[in-house]
């Protein structure tokens, strides 16, 4: 997917201004973190089962060459052939051989935000493969040609009206504005994808390194029959997906269908292990796995190592009132949200995106949602400090800074200083707010007032009143 | 240590005040107000003269060693011993979980801030955790809402405590928001860069005050206030952004007001 990270301020501006993104943005995130904090709060083990979950992803990322080579050999002894790439390119050159070498022309895919990463589509499309998106958001954001604005809802920026309109012109469908009606008309239209596609692509939720299998959490179902009814399945999974043992599973389930939407549990959750045996009533015959690090690794010799305990639920995102704003596409990148101001830059490198992790208040929110405990805030901070440490910074920034901390190494210059300002401040606004302010604080006296300073601050007033000594 | 309400304690509580740059230069009377609640439980306030701002604004824009360095001249600023209370949960915060950050590798300077973190409350938190304070005493009237900071919330877990002094006031019609606990768009610097957002999110928190029909909204931060008071004044809506400082010494904030 294409990098435009750094244009976050620009294409925030224009999503505030968009008022289908508007009200699809606030009707959604709020519908999420409803039932995800109903189901939560209905779910009295939550805290000790994220304490859990956070300490098994913990000790997956302390040994994750160990549980790496035990998936690999797992997955191969069932059959499975298992492929690394150490970046997006090499990526997309194995997707592109294999798709070749298994002589695909049609594929029908499920949404997977790894796919999204190494910009899966292009790679296949370069080969001469033509690539369905069979969830029903992806699938409705390809025929409008975007790229997915949420982690589990891509098209929630999306109104029906707008759906309709897609589906008329696409698909030659009559429009309609009911919901179960346009589900038909996507359905109809992909069964007979399903039906001939050489080859299902799909993401994974969960990799056990005991059993060799990837697990797929779903609500569609598309999921499932892309990956059992072709000939030929590839799955395409970073690899701190890992997961120690298939008894560490339920942990996971019962936490990611809670945070993602609030759900008990998805509709559907495939465990797929290996090739079809003889004997099985389906099953690829052939099945590719393709482990991305694209940059984990170096994640994880670092002091970001615990934001690859992510199990992408996109509660963060929900929770997180810049993104409820915003919505998804500002992000510039595959991931939005906190995890995306986090992610995009340690995987797509700070000066590429270095104006994500500003695209915080530090409010918190995203913290307290995250069912494995990623330090989200402190990560931001850490981020802006980065940004600052390789010259990220504009000249400006670091000026007033530097100016600010010398007026604040002594207190007789911030008060001499604070009186002069309460001076001008009062004879000019007569005690009101200041309603217009220079640049770089003019963006926020557009459409609020900035406090005049006191005439006399407390330092001054205590010291009237009670005496320099006390 | 907890001392009985409204009874003048034997031991006089030494507090020394961090009134906070923010408070000191735009609201002193938040500081005022503040003094005078702290001595109306007992507590004898001292006020380091030399104390300026605690880096929270370099130290959230990624700017640590200017930070670092406000955050050592704060550490030399107050005392070694007793209580240090502010009427921000905010800075209170900062001091308590940003200086370990800034000071993690230098041990002394860690081992201090860590000691400085234990004795530091904000306001509210003290009164009501500390010296167990379930009357505030205060003559203050009106219908008002509270605005959980996000510092105080999340940063210092202090969610009950500014509620049951609000509710203790007689003269108070205490009235819960909805999402009171959702950033008010603040934020510090990112109010200044990215001022479009932070305003949507202004509007948003305004709308759920105006929705209470309070006369004030309330808060332990200066700078959510100072946020959405600007809102509110610059659009003339009928409520008022006051510090919870000011609601608790009610009529005795006014011994302050030589502005």
């Amino acid at each position: 997917m294409e990098l435009d990270a750094n244009a976050f301020g620009r294409s925030a501006r224009k999503a505030l201004l968009d008022k289908t993104l508007q009200e699809a943005l606030g009707r959604t995130t709020g519908r999420f973190v409803a039932h995800r904090d109903a189901a939560v709060a209905a779910f009295p083990e939550f805290e000790a089962t994220r304490e859990r979950a956070s300490r098994i992803k913990r000790d997956v990322l302390d040994h994750l060459d160990t549980y790496l080579a035990r998936f690999i050999g797992e997955a191969e002894k069932r059959g499975a052939i298992v492929h690394v790439a150490r970046d997006p390119a090499q990526a997309r050159e194995i997707a592109a051989r294999i798709a070749r070498d298994e002589g695909v022309t049609l594929a029908v895919k499920s949404k997977s935000m790894a796919a999204e990463e190494i910009s899966f589509n292009e790679a296949l499309q370069g080969a001469g493969v033509t690539v369905v998106e069979s969830d029903l958001g992806e699938f409705i954001i390809q025929l409008a040609g975007e790229a997915p604005s949420h982690i589990i809802a891509p098209a929630v920026h999306k109104t029906r009206e707008e759906i309709s309109r897609l589906f008329e012109r696409h698909l030659g469908e009559p429009r309609t504005d009911s919901i179960p009606e346009l589900v038909g008309m996507a359905r109809k239209h992909l069964r007979a994808k399903f039906l001939s596609a050489g080859m299902g692509v799909s993401g994974g939720n969960f990799l056990a390194a005991d059993t060799g299998s990837v697990v797929l959490v779903t609500n569609e179902g598309n999921g499932r029959m892309g990956t059992v009814l072709p000939r030929v399945h590839l799955a395409v999974v970073g690899i701190e997906k890992i997961i120690p043992r298939m008894a560490d599973l339920p942990t996971f389930l019962r936490l990611l269908p809670r945070s993602t939407s609030g759900q008990t549990i998805s509709s559907y959750v495939s465990i797929l292990t290996g090739t079809r045996r003889p004997g099985d009533p389906e099953g690829p015959e052939r099945m590719h796995i393709l482990l991305l690090d694209c940059g984990r690794s170096a994640i994880l010799e670092g002091k970001y190592r615990e934001i690859l305990k992510c199990i992408r639920c996109a509660a963060c995102l929900n929770a997180c009132p810049v993104y409820q704003s915003v919505g998804g596409h500002a992000y510039g990148w595959v991931y939005s949200g906190p995890i995306g101001a986090v992610l995009t830059p340690l995987l797509v490198g700070l000066p590429e995106a270095a104006a994500l992790p500003d695209a915080s208040t530090l409010c918190g929110a995203c913290a307290d949602v995250c069912p494995v405990k990623i330090p989200l805030p402190d990560f931001l901070l850490e981020l802006r400090s980065d940004a600052r440490e390789q010259g990220l910074k504009t000249p400006g920034e670091i000026a007033a800074m530097k100016g600010y901390a010398g007026v604040m190494k002594r207190a007789g210059l911030l008060e001499a200083i604070e009186r002069i300002a309460g001076v001008l401040g009062q004879f000019f606004t007569k005690g009101k707010g200041i309603g217009g302010m220079p640049y770089p604080f003019s963006g926020w006296t557009e459409r609020r007032d900035f406090p005049a300073p006191a005439a006399r601050p407390f330092r001054k007033r205590w010291k009237i009143k009670r005496g320099v000594m006390r | 240590m907890t001392y009985t309400t409204g009874m003048d304690p034997k031991e006089p509580i030494p507090v020394s005040l961090f009134f906070t740059c923010l408070a000191d230069a735009f609201s002193p009377g938040v500081c005022g107000a503040t003094v005078e609640v702290l001595e109306r439980f007992g507590a004898t306030v001292r006020v380091p003269l030399s104390q300026t701002c605690c880096g929270q604004p370099a130290f959230n824009s990624g700017n640590r060693k200017e930070a670092r360095a406000m955050a050592r001249k704060f550490l030399r600023s107050f005392p070694d011993d007793g209580y240090i209370v502010t009427p921000s949960g905010s800075c209170a915060a900062m001091v308590k979980h940003g200086y370990p950050v800034l000071f993690r590798d230098e041990p002394r300077m860690l081992a201090r801030a860590r000691a400085v973190g234990e004795r530091i409350y904000e306001l509210s938190q003290f009164l009501v955790d500390v010296l167990g304070v379930t009357d505030p005493k205060s003559d203050f009237s009106g219908k008002v809402t509270y605005h959980d900071s996000c510092h105080l919330r999340r940063g210092l877990g202090v969610v009950e405590a500014p509620r049951k002094l609000l509710r203790a006031v007689p003269g108070v019609e205490f009235v819960e928001m909805e999402e009171s606990d959702r950033c008010c768009g603040f934020g510090g610097v990112f109010s200044v860069k990215y001022p479009q957002i932070s305003c949507k999110m202004t509007e948003r928190k305004v709308e759920r005050i105006l929705a209470t029909g309070a006369s004030y909204v309330t808060s332990g931060d200066l700078g959510c206030l100072l946020n959405i008071g600007g809102l509110i004044s610059r659009i003339g809506y009928p409520v008022k952004a006051i510090h919870l400082a000011e609601i608790l010494a009610g009529k005795t904030a006014g011994r302050w007001d030589a502005g």
